[in-house]
C-alpha cells in the first residue's frame, strides 16, 4: 500500500470513530463547563468518561495531525519548513495528549 | 529532490460555492478544535492545583464570554462532525452531483447551527 493511501485510510478510520466521540464529549462539557470542581473531577476519575475522553483525546490529535499536515502539503512551499513542521506537530499531538492522559488518571475524589 | 507537485491556488482567486465554503470552513474549525482541545487539556492540567486555583477558571466559565465561548466551541465541533459525514458518505461513492453537493453543503450549515442548539439544551439538561 502506498504511503498516502495508507495516510488516507487512517484519516477515515479516524474520522469514523471520532464523530461519536466528539458529540459524546461535547454534550459532556456543555453540561460541565461552569460546575464546580469536584463534580468535574468526578466525571474525569469515573469510567467510562475516564476511558473514553483518553479515547477522544488520542484520535482527536490523530486526526488532527494527519489534516494540519494536509494543510502544509498544500500551502507550505518550502520542503525544509514543511519537514520541521510536521515534527514539531507530531511532538505536540503526542506530548500534549499524553500529559492529559497522565493528568486525568491521577485524578481523584 | 525539487518536489514539482502542484500547491492549491490562493483563496482570493476562487469563485466561490458553497463547497468551498463548508471545504475552508472545516479545515478553518478543524485548526480551531485543536487549539480548544489542548486548552481543554491545559484545563485538566489545572486540576492537579486543587479547588482553590480552579475558582478563577470557573468564574471565567460562569461569565458572559464563557458561556459565549463554550456555545462557538460547540458550533465549531458540530460544524466540522457534520462535514466529515458529508466527506465520509462521498468516499462510499455518493453525492457527487454539483446539485447534491450544494444541498449538502447547505445542509452541513444549517444543521451545525441546529446541532449547536440541540446539544447546548441536551447539556444542560433542558430536553
Amino acid at each position: 500500500m502506498r504511503p498516502v493511501t495508507k495516510k488516507w485510510l487512517f484519516l477515515k478510520i479516524s474520522s469514523f470513530i471520532l464523530i461519536p466521540l466528539m458529540f459524546w464529549f461535547v454534550i459532556n462539557f456543555v453540561s460541565l463547563y461552569d460546575k464546580n470542581y469536584q463534580e468535574i473531577v468526578k466525571f474525569l476519575a469515573t469510567q467510562p468518561s475516564k476511558f473514553l475522553v483518553s479515547l477522544f483525546l488520542i484520535f482527536a490529535y490523530f486526526f488532527s495531525t494527519l489534516s494540519i499536515s494536509e494543510v502544509f502539503e498544500d500551502y507550505i512551499h518550502d520542503e525544509k519548513i514543511k519537514n520541521v513542521a510536521n515534527k514539531g506537530l507530531n511532538i505536540f499531538a503526542i506530548l500534549i495528549p499524553l500529559i492529559a492522559i497522565i493528568v486525568i488518571f491521577n485524578l481523584s475524589l | 529532490m525539487e518536489n514539482n507537485n502542484p500547491l492549491s491556488p490562493h483563496i482570493q482567486i476562487y469563485k466561490w460555492h458553497i463547497s468551498s465554503l463548508v471545504s475552508i470552513v472545516t479545515r478553518i474549525t478543524g485548526i480551531i478544535n485543536i487549539i480548544v482541545i489542548t486548552l481543554i487539556c491545559f484545563w485538566f492540567a489545572s486540576l492537579l492545583l486543587g479547588e482553590s486555583s480552579y475558582e478563577i477558571i470557573k468564574l471565567f466559565f460562569q461569565s458572559f464570554l464563557g458561556k459565549f465561548i463554550t456555545i462557538g466551541i460547540t458550533w465549531s465541533f458540530s460544524f466540522q462532525a457534520l462535514s466529515e459525514i458529508r466527506h465520509l458518505i462521498m468516499d462510499l461513492g455518493y453525492g457527487f452531483e454539483l446539485k447534491t453537493t450544494n444541498v449538502t453543503g447547505m445542509m452541513v450549515i444549517i444543521f451545525s447551527f441546529i446541532f449547536t442548539i440541540l446539544i447546548y439544551l441536551l447539556g444542560r439538561q433542558f430536553i
